[in-house]
């Protein structure tokens, strides 16, 4: 089976996290992506953690090499004399551009979207600016780490006794960004099969992030409230929270700073009240089943404090995943609250479904990969290859792909536009 | 409004069926131009019972969270728990590109309108299926809410302070996700369609739709059989994390390298306003000076690695935390920026809807509903020459019964009471 983008080319001219992962989604649904790349701006990613033991250098981050599978990587330094031309060489032969470079950096390599249309006017071109290409803030510096406290989401998530320290990743660099991304870029290639036209695409990080939260938005504009933080609960489901298990043994040494045991949580979401009766038969003989403040969901909403309360003095002695059985098989929505270990060791509905992907690389050797967000199944999405070494294409992107003869591209290579 | 030029899904009919796990699929491809029907229930979608309400009015027509997921949409009613409202369900969906849904494997099967049974009508339908764990493996049948698919999918173990539970992220981000990946497979497999292909089952699995959002714990498992866990504000490098202002907070992360300027171009603000205290002093300026983005993710491998930095990294801190406490939130973000330095606001609500970027771009749209101009959030992206817009209001309750079903359907307008009367629609 071919993917969905089968004979649709890339110029992947992206860093980090929304970027690349949007063109690694492209790519896994059958598009050729050609990573740019230049030692004049390494992506930060190819230097960070987590390495495996003993490794150095630009080839081995899991970070990088994860949002970075099968691609190629290309070395060209856009701003050194003759890169421009090598860079339009490649939109012009590519039917999508993506960046989330700054507008600077944009306009520093004179890639906007009027110089791409010249050379090639059905170049699909995607820009992924922080603050969107225009406004009095379009030159605002940010990632995913000032993302979400700046798109309302660290000022809504956590408890409300804590500062609004945020969510513990970059999230919105994961999953809204390169998703809302690739949505556009695929409703694009739609528009451009039936009528020829090319588009430019603007996603201002911002808008798309603060676009997931339009009910809390539309509070403040039409009811003049500020929604505030509050923590696990819900607006109309109780319980709704994470509740602590039994701690277990770890299967391998703690890492720094980590306690010899290890925590268990699950969560528990009631809604209505054959999940609550689901519940209390799971829960039987637990004083809170009994209570008779706890009948109705306004009152388990009232008096959640003792709810939850009631209901963590049971989990507490409990073991985790066989709670968690038990509350599913009663009917009532739980789960386990994962760890990375569980995701890829212990899951067993991940592994049947193959979710994990693990693919052979020269520097990090076999290892682990997320599998596409969604799978479609007439067609083909999957990753295949392992993230490429950095320049590990050049040559053959300047080859098959630009056309350029073995002499030319000796010449570039020797005035450091390539490699 | 209803001028706007037309988008990029121009032409393509979606039957919506979802509950809140998919309605920001629906949504963000009704949007783009799509002709989204939503199929409710003839009470309505059970989210129309979700606040918050306009004007604190609650009411099937007035919920604000129901108006921003459903705007641009059209509403039949169809009770497909009824041989009548599925042999209607059948009908419409011959008229349809795009089926989604999020009831759970079966549920339509036992209907006789799942993915076979539609498809043998309109062969090159595209069926959309989002669920909390997909539609095969062992927790297939598992019920899933929001915080349901933030636990198994490794996302809440990374939030929180280590002395809370692992906290959820607000806004249903489960949902989002799961929608944002439905939104994926259903444009390629539109556009696969129309290059020549074939129809397709679409499949997406909150949990899995999510678990790209772990960051980096998967693959420091992958490589060190450590499982990340959830730090609270652990970052405490100078200039990086969260810091309380005169009225509210910011959030910094100054000398991440290749994001502006260096922790330097701080001290030297904080210098300028006499407020450096003893930072500008060489043993600061040297051992700073070093501290990066690659620092700082080792040390979420190896913290003792920071251990012989903490007594000055501390005192650092204290300084620039008096500094910003000092200031108003604007200014830090607005002097912090022009300066490149990679400070940001911790925007509320209420900051987003004032916030001068946004209004200088037009991000909001207003729409008049109930005789006011109601104002809405914006797309999360602009397409150039394929608008992303607001095209209608959204809907009431069946209220385009009539027209979908007698004028698009062709269901005879004498039987539309007959189906009615019996709680089909």
């Amino acid at each position: 089976m071919s993917g969905p983008l089968e004979g649709i080319r890339v110029a992947d001219f992206s860093w980090f996290g929304t970027g690349p992962i949007a063109g690694r989604t492209l790519a896994a649904f059958g598009a050729e992506v050609v990573r740019v790349e230049s030692e004049a701006r390494v992506d930060g990613l190819r230097m960070t953690q987590p390495v495996p033991a003993g490794k150095e250098g630009y080839n081995v981050s899991g970070f990088f090499n994860n949002f970075n599978a099968d691609k190629l990587s290309f070395l060209l330094n856009v701003r050194a004399p003759g890169g421009r031309a090598v860079a339009l060489r490649l939109i012009e032969r590519s039917d999508v551009f993506l960046t989330n470079f700054t507008p600077r950096a944009i306009a520093q390599w004179d890639l906007g979207y009027e110089a791409l249309r010249a050379v090639n006017p059905r170049i699909i071109a995607a820009y992924a600016p922080m603050q969107g290409l225009s406004g009095p803030r379009r030159d605002f510096l940010g990632f995913g780490a000032l993302l979400t406290p700046a798109s309302g989401l660290s000022f809504l998530s956590g408890f409300p006794q804590r500062p609004p320290f945020g969510v513990g990743t970059n999230y919105p660099d994961y999953g809204i960004n390169p998703g809302h991304m690739v949505v556009a870029i695929a409703a694009a290639l739609r528009h451009r099969e039936r009528t020829g036209e090319g588009q430019m695409i603007e996603l201002a990080q911002i808008e798309s992030v603060a676009a997931t939260i339009g009910p809390a938005l539309m509070d403040y504009a039409v009811n003049g409230r500020v929604q505030r933080r509050n923590g696990n609960r819900s607006t109309w489901m109780a319980p709704h929270g994470a509740f602590r298990c039994r701690d277990e043994p770890r299967r391998h040494p703690p890492g720094p700073n980590q306690e010899p045991e290890r925590e268990r949580w699950i969560v528990i979401a009631v809604g209505d009240d054959a999940e609550w009766q689901g519940l209390r038969r799971v829960a039987a003989g637990q004083p809170f089943t009994q209570d008779e403040r706890f009948t109705t969901i306004l009152g388990r909403r009232r008096d959640e404090d003792a709810l939850e309360e009631g209901i963590g003095g049971w989990t507490v002695s409990e073991e985790a995943f066989p709670l968690v059985q038990r509350l599913q098989e009663a009917g009532v929505p739980s789960g386990v609250v994962h760890d990375a270990e569980d995701m890829l060791e212990h899951d067993e509905h991940l592994r049947e479904r193959g979710y994990y992907v693990y693919l052979d690389h020269p520097e990090t050797g076999r290892s682990a990969y997320d599998g596409p967000a969604v799978r479609l199944h007439g067609t083909a999405g999957e990753l295949t290859r392992a993230a490429p070494l950095f320049g590990e294409h050049t040559w053959e992107v300047a080859t098959r792909i630009l056309g350029y003869s073995e002499d030319e591209v000796a010449d570039l290579v020797a005035s450091e536009v390539l490699g | 409004m209803a001028n706007s030029p037309a988008g990029a899904l121009d032409g393509i009919r979606v039957l919506d069926l979802t509950s809140e796990m998919g309605h920001y699929c629906g949504k963000l491809l009704a949007d783009l131009g799509a002709d989204v029907i939503k199929v409710e229930l003839p009470g309505g979608d059970p989210a129309r019972g979700m606040g918050p309400f306009f004007r604190d009015e609650v009411g099937r027509e007035t919920s604000l969270s129901y108006w921003y997921f459903n705007a641009n949409k059209r509403s039949v009613t169809c009770d497909i728990d009824q041989h009548d409202g599925q042999h209607l369900l059948r009908e419409l969906a011959k008229t349809a590109d795009v089926v989604l849904e999020t009831f759970g494997p079966g549920h339509m099967e036992a209907r006789g309108i799942g993915y076979e049974a539609l498809r043998a009508a309109k062969p090159d339908l595209v069926y959309v299926s989002v669920t909390g764990f997909g539609l095969e493996g062992p927790h297939a049948r598992w019920r899933a809410t929001d915080i349901v698919g933030l636990a198994m999918s490794g996302v809440m173990t990374l939030a929180g302070d280590p002395a809370d539970p692992p906290n959820q992220i607000y806004g249903n981000q489960g949902y989002i996700a799961a929608s944002i990946a439905a939104a994926q497979g259903a444009t390629l497999a539109l556009f696969h369609k129309e290059r020549g292909g074939q129809g397709q089952l679409v499949e997406v699995s909150m949990q899995e739709a999510l678990a790209i959002c772990q960051e980096t714990a998967m693959q420091t498992w992958d490589f060190t059989k450590v499982a990340r866990e959830r730090r609270g504000d652990f970052i405490r490098m100078p200039g990086m994390g969260t810091y309380k202002t005169q009225d509210g907070y910011i959030c910094a992360m100054v000398g991440v390298p290749g994001f502006g300027a260096p922790w330097s171009a701080l001290r030297d603000w904080m210098a300028e306003e006499g407020k450096a205290e003893e930072l500008t002093e060489p043993q600061y300026a040297e051992k700073l000076g070093t501290l990066d983005l690659r620092t700082l993710t080792a040390a979420i491998g190896n913290p003792e690695a920071l251990t012989a930095l903490r007594p000055i990294m501390d005192r650092a801190q204290e300084v620039i935390g008096r500094f910003f406490a000092g200031k108003s939130c604007a200014e830090c973000y607005e002097e912090g920026q022009r300066r490149r330095l990679l400070i940001g606001i911790v925007a509320s609500p209420k900051e987003l809807v004032e916030d001068p970027q946004l209004i200088a771009r037009d991000w909001f749209v207003t729409l008049q509903q109930r005789g006011e101009a109601v104002r809405y959030p914006g797309p999360p992206y602009r397409l150039s020459a394929t608008p992303v817009a607001y095209r209608r209001p959204p809907p009431a309750v069946g209220e385009h019964n009539l027209e979908v079903w007698v004028q698009e359907v062709g269901i005879p307008p004498e039987d539309l009471p007959v189906y009615a009367s019996e709680g089909a629609l």
